[in-house]
C-alpha cells in the first residue's frame, strides 16, 4: 500500500469538527454571572484534554493544577493551595514546550491576579462571592437591562405597543435602539447553544416599524414634587434621565446648546443609518411626559455658569457627551479641505450637505464615525473615498457591518498605513496624504496589536478633502474650573453617577465613559435620574402595567437566524434613505419563536426573577 | 579568560556564556553538548544522543538570560551571545518540580526494582531530593497490567515515565515502529508489543527499546536476574552473523547473565534477537561436550577418556594414513565461528602436520563464489564498503539476493534507516522480504537468473549511455567482449528469462546507474548456484560500468555469513591460499611460509570441502580433521556427505556439542567456545576486532590453540607453546594485508580494516579507491546458464532455502535459547496461495516435499511471499531440514552448491 492516502469523508478530524463547532458555541453562549474559577477550571480542562501527552509540564502538571483548582471550588482549599496553584502554574509556564500547556498556566496566573478577591471568598468563605450569579444573559449584557424575553414575546403575541412600553420601562429610546444599538444582549444569547443568537435589535425594529414609539402613550406621570431639576445635554443620556426623572414627578430643565435635541444621535449619525425622523419619534415621547422644558441653543459654561445651575436646581445632571473632534498632529493638518469627522457629521445633521461632487476624499480612522464619515462622503457624490487606516481591517473598532458597508458602496479601505503628512498647494488647499507603510506589532496591553512602522518608503494619496475621525474629547473646561474632577478627559463619578465633591451634581454618558455607544448613555441616564431621586429623599416607583405572555416550550429544532437585508449598494449610495430593509412579519415570527425564554427557563425564575 | 573548545577555520563559532564563564563552540550545537564541553552535566531523562531529542521531560531546562521561560538545552541551538545558567535557583526549582510530577505517575518501589541502582530516573531523585511525588497521578489509575507474555521482553507501565525513548529507539534505530505511543493526551500510555499476542507483531525481539528505557518500565527479562553491583561487563564481539556487532557479555558468579550494546563501528549501540537474548545461553548449556570422547569400535558407543588418550590417539591415526596413503589422503575443515588465531593454526596443522593443502571453511558453502569471483575481477574476494559508509549517506541501495533483515539484523535496520531518510532501494529477490515493502522497485525475479538480470542491467545502462566511461578506460579491461556480450540481453529477453517486467528493469538501471552514491549489496542468493561465481562477477562488472568502486557510499558488498567467516579465509583456511590470499602454487610465497614455518610444504592446491566429500566415497581422502563445522547438517544432500563421512577411515571433530557430524566421529575432541577465549573475529566488513574471555568454566575442555598445538608437537612439528596474541603476532608477520594488526592496538581502541599494512597503517575502509588490488579491474564475461536442476512435470517447484531472524545456521547455538525456539521452533515451507490452493493445502498443513534424493516432512505456509512454483525453506531445523533433498551441484570456480535452486514436489501428508 503506498504511504499516502486520502481522507474519507465522514473521517475522524471531520467528525471531530462538528463536536468542535459545538464547542465554539458553548463558549460563545457561555452564561454571565459564573463563577470565574469555573471558567478557569473549564479553560483548564480543555486544555488539559489538548494535552498532547509528550511533556511532564502540560501532560502531568495540568492534571494536578486542575485538582488544585478543584479543591478551591470545592472549598477544601487554603491559602497553602493557593500558593501550591501559583508555583505549580509557574512552573507550567516557564517549562512547558508548546502553547498548550503555557498558555493555560498562564492565563491561570492572570486570573489569579483579575479575581484575586474571588480566590480568596472561596477559600475564607467556601463560597462564591455576593455579585456571582447566574443571570438571563439578554438581560444581564443590555446596560439598560431591558426586558428583552419580555418583549419579544410580546411582539410574538403582535403587541408591539406592549413591547415598545416593556422597552420603555427601560430605556426611552426604543427607536434609536432598534436602529442602531450595538447590540450586546446577543453576545451570549442562549440560542448559540443551538443555532445563533436572536436577532434582537431586529426584532425591536420590527416592533418600532409596527408602532411608532410616539403612538404608544407613556405611563402616568407622578403627581408634581415641586423639585427643579437641570439636565445639561439633551443627548441620549440627558434625554433618558429627564425621561425618569419627568415619570418620578420632577421638573426638568434641559439645557440644549443646538437647535434641536437628540445630540449625537441627530448631530453625529447619518440618516441612512438613522432617519431623523424617527428619532423624533423617540423624542416626542419623552417629552410628551410634559414635565420637560427645554433650553435651546444654549450652552452651558458660556451663556450660563455652571454655578448658577448649581445654585438654582436641586440637582443637576452633567450629559453634555464628547462632542470635541481629536486633532491629529500633523504637518499640513492646518491646510484648507482638512476638517474634522464630527464638524462634517454634525453639518450634515444641520442639513448643510456638502458637494463633493468630482472631489477626491481621504478618511483617517477605523472607528464607526469614520464609516459614518465615509459613506457620507460617497452620498455627497465624491468621486472617490479612501479610508486610511493604521492597522488591519480585522483591528477597526468600527462594526463589521458598517466596515462591510462602506466597502459595497466603494469605499476603498487602506490598511496599515499611517497618516505622515499632508500636502498643500500654494494657496494652502490640501493636494495628498503621504502615508507610512507598518506591520502589525506586539499585542498592547488593551489586547490590540500595535502597529509599527514597516520601515518601507511612504506613498502618496492625492486628494482634495481631509476627514480626520480618529475620536473625540469632551469639552470639560468650564466644569473642571467648576470643580469636577476630570480624569483623561472624563468626569469622575460613582457608579451611581455622583460626583462626589459636588453633591447634588451628576454626570454620566458620553462624557464620562469617553465615547461610547447610545445604550451605555441611556443606562447612565436612567442610573442617574434613580440616584438624583433618592438623592433628594424618595424611592419614586415608575408604573407600567404590561403583562408579559407565559412562556411556551422551547423551540429546539436549530432555525437560521433572520437577518436584515439592505438596499443594493448601487442605489443606496445615492440617497439617505435608511440602508436596511424591513423585517417582514413572518421573518419576525419565525424568529421571536426561537427566544428560549431564559427569563422562565433555568435560572431566570430563581429568587422571583433574575435581570 | 576565554577557553575555546572547539574552533576549526571553516565552521563558524558562537560565543557564549555558562554559568558565567565565555566559551566557543560550534554553531548549531545544542546548548546540552555545549555544557558538557564546559564540563557541565545537566541531568536529562528523554534525550538520547542522535535519537531522541524531544525535550519531554524537561529536566535539562536552563536558564538564558532574556528569556522569560526556561529551555531545554537538548533540542535548543547555541545562538551568539547567549548567557545561560545551568543551576540557577529557578532551574533547580524547576527540576525538582519535573521530576515531582514524573514520580506521580510512576511507582517507587526501587528496592524492588531489578534496575535498583541501574535507574537513571532513581539516581536523578536522590540528586535533587525528590524521591516522592507530593501529587497523586491520575495516569495509575488507567494503568493496565503488566505486558510480559514476549520470551524476552517486558513492560510494566506503573514504572513508565512515558519519555519516548524507546519509541524512538525502535523507529530510528531499528528502523522498526512497532513500539508506539497508544492512547493520548494525559492517558499516554505505551504500546508494548509483549503482550499475548507478541507473535504477530511486527516486533523484532531486538531489545534495542529495553536498553534505552531509563527506568525499570521496559525490561529485558534477564535483566530481572541481577543488581547492577552484581556483574561485570566484558567487551567483545558478537558471536552470530557477520555484522561484528560489540557488546559486553554481562557476568555475574561466573555466569553471563545478559548482555549489553556497545558503540562499536559497525553496530552503533545495537543488537538484534540473537545477539542481545540469543549469544551466550548455549556457552552454558548441560549439552556442552565436557571430556574427550573416543567411539568404541565394537558397540559403537563413544567413552569417555583422557586428553592424552583422545590426543595421541587422533595424531597417531592421522600419521598412519600420510604413511599409508599420502599427505593427500588427509583433509581438515577449519570453522568460520572460530577465532582468527584458532583457525591460523589449523590450517597451520594441515600444511605442515598433514603435508596438504586440503584445508577448507564453510565458505565454501556461502561466501566461496565472493572470494573467488571477487578476486578474479577486483583482486580482493571482500567487502569493499564499510556498513557505515553504505548506509548512512546514500542515495540509492541495490539489494541483491539479500535478506539482511533477516540473516544480519542489525545491517538490515541500518538499511532500514537508510531508506527512511529518503535513500532509494531496489530490492532483487524472488521473494516479499521485509525490505521490499520498503523498496522503490522489487524485482521478483526467477531463483537462478542473477547472470541474466545483471548483463539486462548492463545491456540498459550501455543502451542509454549512462555507463562511467572514464572510469572503464582508466581502470579497467575485458571490456569490449562484456560489451558484446550483454548486446544480446534485452529488456525483453531479461524479462522473459528471470519473470520480471521490462520496464521495470531498465528504470532500475537507470536509478542504480544514475544516483551519485549507490552500493550493491548482496549475500547467498547471489552465490548458491552452480553460476554463483559468475553471478558475482556479473555484479562486480555491473559497479564497474558505472565507476561506483573505490568511493564512499558505492561498491560490492558481500555480506558475509558467520561472525568470522571472512577471518578464516583471511587466515587461509582454503585450499588454494596461505593466510592474506597468498597462493599456495605460486613458489615465492610457498617459499616464504616454508621459512617462515620451517618446514618444506605441499605445492599443489588442496581439495575444496565440496569435492572432500566425493573424494571420501572415491576413497581417495581417508581421514578427515572437522573442527567446528556440522556439514551434515549444513551441507547439500545430507545422505551423500553421511555415506562420505562413514567411508572414511578417521574421523576427528573438534566441537562444542555432540552435532549430527560429530556423531560420526571416531574421536571428539572437547572444545571452547568464544566465551572462553582471546582472539580476534574479522567482520563482514573486513574489520578485526578483539574476542575477550568472559568465563572459565568447571569442564575438562581445553582452548581449541591448545589442543592444536598439542596436536601438532604430537603430529612431529614443533609448534611452541604461544597465546592468542602471540598467534596473532605470527599472522602480522606472514599475512602482509594483516602486518599492522595487534592484539595491542585493538585493545588500545583502534578500530583497524584490512588491508592493514604496517603498525602506523590506519587500516582501509573504503578498498579499491584509486587503484584495484588486482591493478585493473576485469570485465568478466558470463553468459546466463540454466541451474542445475530444473523443475521438470514430476518436481514442478523450485525450492529455495535460507535463514529467519531468530536462529544461527546449524541451531547449534541458537536452539539452546528456549525463547529462540519459542519465536521460532519448527520448520517449515513457504508456498504460494495458488499452489496450495491446486494441491488442496491450507496454511498450517503437514507437507511432504520430495526431490530426487530424498523427502522431507515439514509443515506448509501459504502466501504471496514466493512466487507461484517456487517455495522457500530455512535451514534451520532438523525436523525437516531441507538439506536433504538440496542438489549437491557445484559451481565451476568456487565450488559452492546450488542451495537456492532444487527442483521438488510437494504434497499434503495423507
Amino acid at each position: 500500500m503506498s504511504k499516502y492516502k486520502l481522507e474519507q469523508p465522514g473521517n475522524q478530524n471531520e467528525k471531530l469538527q462538528l463536536l468542535y463547532n459545538k464547542f465554539k458555541q458553548k463558549i460563545e453562549s457561555y452564561p454571565v454571572g459564573v463563577c470565574p474559577l469555573t471558567v478557569q477550571m473549564s479553560l483548564l480542562q480543555t486544555s488539559k484534554n489538548q494535552t498532547c501527552g509528550k511533556c511532564v509540564p502540560c501532560r502531568d502538571g495540568l492534571v494536578q493544577l486542575e485538582k488544585l483548582l478543584q479543591e478551591i471550588i470545592d472549598g477544601n482549599g487554603t491559602k497553602n493551595t493557593l500558593r501550591e496553584l501559583k508555583v505549580l502554574a509557574e512552573y507550567i509556564r516557564d517549562n512547558a514546550d508548546c502553547a498548550i500547556g503555557y498558555e493555560p498556566a498562564d492565563s491561570m496566573l492572570k486570573g489569579m491576579e483579575l479575581f484575586k478577591e474571588e480566590y480568596l471568598n472561596h477559600i475564607i468563605m467556601h463560597v462564591c462571592g455576593e455579585e456571582i450569579q447566574q443571570k438571563v444573559p439578554c438581560i444581564a449584557m443590555c446596560p439598560s437591562h431591558v426586558d428583552i424575553p419580555g418583549y419579544l414575546a410580546l411582539i410574538g403575541e403582535e403587541d408591539y405597543a406592549g413591547a415598545v412600553n416593556l422597552i420603555r420601562k427601560e430605556n426611552p429610546f426604543p427607536t434609536a435602539c432598534a436602529m442602531i444599538c450595538e447590540h450586546p444582549c446577543e453576545e451570549h444569547c442562549r440560542r448559540s447553544m443551538i443555532d445563533s443568537p436572536l436577532n434582537i435589535r431586529g426584532l425591536k425594529k420590527f416592533a418600532v416599524d409596527q408602532m411608532a414609539a410616539d403612538l404608544v402613550p407613556v405611563p402616568e406621570v407622578n403627581v408634581a414634587t415641586g423639585r427643579k431639576i437641570a439636565v445639561v445635554g439633551g443627548g441620549p443620556s440627558g434625554m433618558t434621565a429627564a425621561y425618569f426623572l419627568a415619570l418620578m414627578g420632577h421638573k426638568v430643565i434641559i439645557y440644549e446648546e443646538n437647535v434641536k435635541l437628540g445630540g449625537m444621535l441627530r448631530y453625529g449619525i447619518p440618516n441612512y443609518r438613522f432617519p431623523k425622523d424617527r428619532l423624533d419619534e423617540d423624542i416626542r415621547a419623552i417629552l410628551s411626559t410634559g414635565n420637560i422644558d427645554v433650553k435651546y441653543n444654549v450652552t452651558v459654561g458660556k451663556e450660563i455658569a455652571i454655578q448658577e445651575l448649581y445654585d438654582n436646581y436641586d440637582a443637576v445632571y452633567i450629559a453634555i457627551g464628547a462632542q470635541a473632534a481629536k486633532k491629529l498632529s500633523l504637518e499640513g493638518t492646518n491646510s484648507s479641505n482638512v476638517f474634522s469627522a464630527v464638524d462634517m457629521l454634525r453639518g450634515v445633521g444641520y442639513g448643510n450637505l456638502p458637494d463633493y461632487s468630482g472631489k477626491r476624499v481621504v478618511v483617517i480612522g477605523g472607528g464607526n464615525v469614520a464609516m459614518d464619515c465615509a459613506r457620507t462622503a460617497i452620498r455627497c457624490k465624491a468621486e472617490e473615498v479612501t479610508i486610511v487606516y493604521r492597522r488591519r481591517q480585522e483591528d477597526m473598532t468600527a462594526l463589521a457591518t458598517e466596515v462591510e458597508g462602506a466597502i459595497r458602496e466603494g469605499v476603498e479601505l487602506v490598511t496599515l498605513q499611517a497618516p505622515l503628512r499632508i500636502e498643500a498647494d500654494d494657496s494652502g488647499t490640501c493636494t495628498a496624504l503621504w502615508i507610512q507603510p507598518q506591520i502589525i506589532g506586539t499585542y498592547d496591553r488593551n489586547g490590540r496589536p500595535r502597529p509599527v512602522n514597516a520601515k518601507k518608503s511612504p506613498n502618496k494619496i492625492p486628494c482634495d478633502i481631509i476627514l480626520i475621525a480618529i475620536g473625540q474629547d469632551i469639552e470639560s473646561e468650564p466644569f473642571e474650573q467648576f470643580g469636577i474632577p476630570v480624569d483623561g478627559n472624563c468626569f469622575i463619578t460613582t457608579n451611581q453617577c455622583e460626583v462626589k465633591v459636588k453633591p447634588g451634581i451628576f454626570a454620566g454618558g458620553d462624557c464620562v465613559t469617553g465615547p461610547a455607544t447610545v445604550i451605555k448613555a441611556v443606562g447612565a441616564g436612567k442610573t442617574a435620574a434613580y440616584a438624583i431621586d433618592e438623592y433628594l429623599g424618595y424611592h419614586h416607583k415608575i408604573i407600567s402595567e404590561v403583562r408579559i405572555p407565559d412562556a411556551r416550550p422551547n423551540h429546539r429544532m436549530p432555525t437560521g437566524r433572520v437577518n436584515f437585508t439592505e438596499r443594493e449598494a448601487r442605489v443606496r449610495k445615492l440617497d439617505f434613505l435608511p440602508v436596511e430593509n424591513e423585517m417582514s412579519f413572518e421573518e419576525a415570527m419565525q424568529e421571536t419563536s426561537r427566544c428560549l425564554r431564559c427569563d422562565h427557563y433555568g435560572c431566570g425564575v430563581l429568587e422571583g426573577g433574575r435581570d | 579568560m576565554v577557553a575555546v573548545y572547539w574552533k576549526e577555520a571553516e565552521i563558524k563559532v558562537v560565543n557564549i556564556s555558562i554559568d558565567g564563564v565565555m566559551i566557543q563552540v560550534k554553531e548549531g550545537s545544542s546548548i546540552l553538548k555545549a555544557a558538557e564541553l564546559s564540563g557541565r552535566k545537566i541531568p536529562t531523562l528523554c534525550y538520547l544522543e542522535g535519537v531522541s531529542d524531544i525535550g519531554s521531560c524537561r529536566l535539562c531546562v536552563v536558564e538564558v538570560e532574556g528569556m522569560e521561560q526556561l529551555v531545554t538545552s537538548c533540542n535548543t541551538k547555541v545562538m551568539e551571545g547567549m548567557a545561560i545558567q545551568t543551576e540557577s535557583g529557578k532551574v533547580i526549582q524547576a527540576r525538582k518540580m519535573a521530576l515531582n510530577l514524573i514520580l506521580s505517575n510512576h511507582e517507587y518501589d526501587c528496592n524492588h526494582c531489578a534496575k535498583n541502582g541501574d535507574c537513571q530516573l532513581q539516581s536523578y531523585s536522590l540528586e535533587y531530593g525528590v524521591t516522592e511525588s507530593t501529587y497523586s497521578g491520575t495516569r495509575r489509575n488507567i494503568h493496565s497490567q503488566d505486558v510480559d507474555s514476549h520470551p524476552f521482553l517486558s513492560y510494566n507501565p506503573k514504572l513508565c515515565i512515558q519519555c519516548q525513548r524507546c519509541v524512538n529507539t525502535c523507529l530510528k534505530v531499528a528502523g522498526r515502529r512497532a513500539i508506539t505511543s497508544g492512547k493520548a493526551g494525559t492517558f499516554t500510555v505505551i504500546n508494548a508489543p509483549f503482550g499475548n499476542e507478541w507473535k504477530s507483531t511486527i516486533c523484532e525481539s531486538c531489545g534495542n527499546c529495553a536498553r534505552a528505557c531509563p527506568t525499570g518500565a521496559l525490561m529485558v527479562k534477564r535483566r530481572k536476574d541481577y543488581e547492577s553491583w552484581e556483574v561485570k561487563k566484558v567487551l567483545t564481539t558478537c558471536a552470530h552473523c557477520g555484522t561484528g556487532c560489540q557488546y559486553s557479555l554481562i557476568i555475574k558468579d561466573n555466569k553471563i547473565v545478559d548482555t549489553k550494546a556497545e558503540q562499536g563501528p559497525a553496530n552503533k549501540g545495537r543488537l538484534c534477537v540473537k545477539g542481545r537474548s540469543g549469544s551466550f545461553d548455549f556457552v552454558h548449556s548441560k549439552e556442552r561436550l565436557q571430556y574427550p570422547l573416543i567411539k568404541n569400535k565394537i558397540t559403537g558407543e563413544f567413552e569417555r577418556a583422557s586428553w592424552e588418550e583422545a590426543l595421541n590417539m587422533v595424531a597417531t591415526k592421522f600419521m598412519e594414513i600420510k604413511k599409508n596413503y599420502g599427505p593427500d589422503a588427509l583433509a581438515g575443515f577449519a570453522c568460520s565461528r572460530s577465532p582468527n588465531e584458532d583457525v591460523y593454526l589449523m590450517q597451520k596443522l594441515v600444511r605442515t602436520c598433514f603435508g596438504t593443502n586440503n584445508i577448507d571453511n564453510c565458505a565454501r558453502v556461502c561466501h566461496s563464489a565472493s572470494v573467488t569471483g571477487l578476486s578474479m575481477t577486483l583482486g580482493s574476494g571482500a567487502m569493499t564498503n564499510p556498513i557505515q559508509d553504505i548506509t548512512s549517506d546514500v542515495d540509492c541501495i541495490l539489494l541483491v539476493g539479500a535478506n539482511p533483515e533477516e540473516a544480519h539484523p542489525v545491517i538490515g535496520m541500518q538499511i532500514r534507516n537508510a531508506v527512511e531518510k529518503g535513500a532509494r532501494l531496489i530490492v532483487v529477490d524472488p521473494r516479499d522480504i521485509g525490505l521490499s515493502k520498503q523498496a522503490d522497485i522489487h524485482l521478483k525475479l526467477k531463483p537462478g537468473t542473477n547472470v541474466a538480470f545483471t548483463n539486462g542491467m548492463m545491456h540498459q545502462i550501455l543502451e542509454e549511455g549512462l555507463e562511467d566511461k572514464e572510469f572503464i578506460k582508466t581502470r579497467t579491461e575485458g571490456f569490449d567482449v562484456l560489451a558484446e556480450i550483454v548486446k544480446e540481453y534485452t529488456p525483453e529477453r531479461v524479462g522473459k528469462i528471470c519473470h520480471i517486467e521490462p520496464e521495470k528493469l531498465k528504470e532500475a538501471a537507470r536509478m542504480y546507474a544514475t544516483a551519485k552514491k549507490a552500493p550493491i549489496i548482496y549475500c547467498l542468493g547471489v552465490t548458491e548456484h552452480s553460476t554463483g561465481t559468475e553471478g558475482v562477477m556479473s555484479i562486480s562488472n555491473l559497479a564497474m560500468m558505472v565507476g561506483k568502486l573505490g568511493r564512499a557510499g558505492c561498491g560490492v558488498n558481500p555480506l558475509r555469513g558467520q561472525n568470522n567467516v571472512q577471518g578464516a579465509c583471511d587466515m587461509g583456511a582454503m585450499p588454494g591460499d596461505y593466510p592474506g590470499y597468498q597462493k599456495v602454487n605460486h613458489p615465492a610465497v610457498r617459499e616464504k611460509f616454508e621459512k617462515a614455518w620451517g618446514v618444506s610444504l605441499n605445492p599443489e592446491p588442496g581439495l575444496r570441502s565440496t569435492d572432500v566429500f566425493p573424494a571420501a566415497i572415491e576413497g581417495n581422502i581417508k581421514g578427515l580433521f572437522i573442527y567446528g563445522e556440522d556439514p551434515v547438517v549444513s551441507d547439500p544432500d545430507t545422505k551423500h556427505v553421511i555415506k562420505a563421512l562413514e567411508s572414511l577411515d578417521f574421523l576427528v571433530v573438534e566441537e562444542l556439542f555432540m552435532t549430527e557430524t560429530a556423531k560420526l566421529a571416531d574421536v571428539i575432541l572437547p572444545g571452547r567456545s568464544y566465551a572462553e577465549k582471546e582472539g580476534t573475529f574479522t567482520n563482514t566488513e573486513r574489520r578485526v576486532q578483539r574476542v575477550r574471555k568472559a568465563v572459565e568454566l568447571d569442564h575438562e575442555t581445553r582452548l581449541d590453540t591448545d589442543i592444536l598445538i598439542d596436536l601438532m608437537n604430537r603430529m612431529g612439528y614443533p609448534q611452541p607453546q604461544v597465546c592468542a596474541s602471540e598467534i596473532m603476532e605470527e599472522i602480522a608477520l606472514v599475512t602482509p594485508s594483516y602486518g599492522g594488526i595487534s592484539h595491542e592496538r585493538l585493545d588500545a581502541g583502534e578500530t583497524l580494516q584490512w588491508p592493514c599494512t604496517d603498525k602506523e597503517h590506519p587500516g582501509t575502509p573504503i578498498m579499491h579507491a584509486g587503484r584495484f588490488t588486482r591493478g585493473l579491474g576485469w570485465f568478466f564475461p558470463s553468459e546466463y546458464k540454466t541451474s542445475a536442476e530444473l523443475p521438470d512435470d514430476e518436481y514442478p517447484f523450485i525450492m529455495m532455502t535460507g535463514r529467519i531472524l531468530a536462529h544461527y545456521n546449524t541451531r547449534a547455538m541458537t536452539g539452546k535459547t528456549p525463547g529462540l525456539m519459542e519465536i521460532e521452533g519448527t520448520s517449515f515451507i513457504e508456498i504460494n496461495h495458488q499452489d496450495a490452493k491446486a494441491l488442496g493445502i491450507i496454511n498450517g498443513d503437514k507437507v511432504m516435499v520430495t526431490s530426487r534424493r530424498g523427502t522431507i516432512k515439514t509443515t506448509a505456509r501459504v502466501s504471496n511471499k514466493v512466487s507461484k512454483s517456487e517455495c522457500w525453506m530455512p535451514f534451520h531445523f532438523p525436523d525437516g531440514n531441507p538439506n536433504w533433498i538440496t542438489n549437491a551441484a557445484l559451481d565451476e570456480y568456487a565450488r559452492i552448491p546450488e542451495y537456492k535452486v532444487t527442483a521438488v514436489k510437494i504434497m499434503k501428508e495423507e
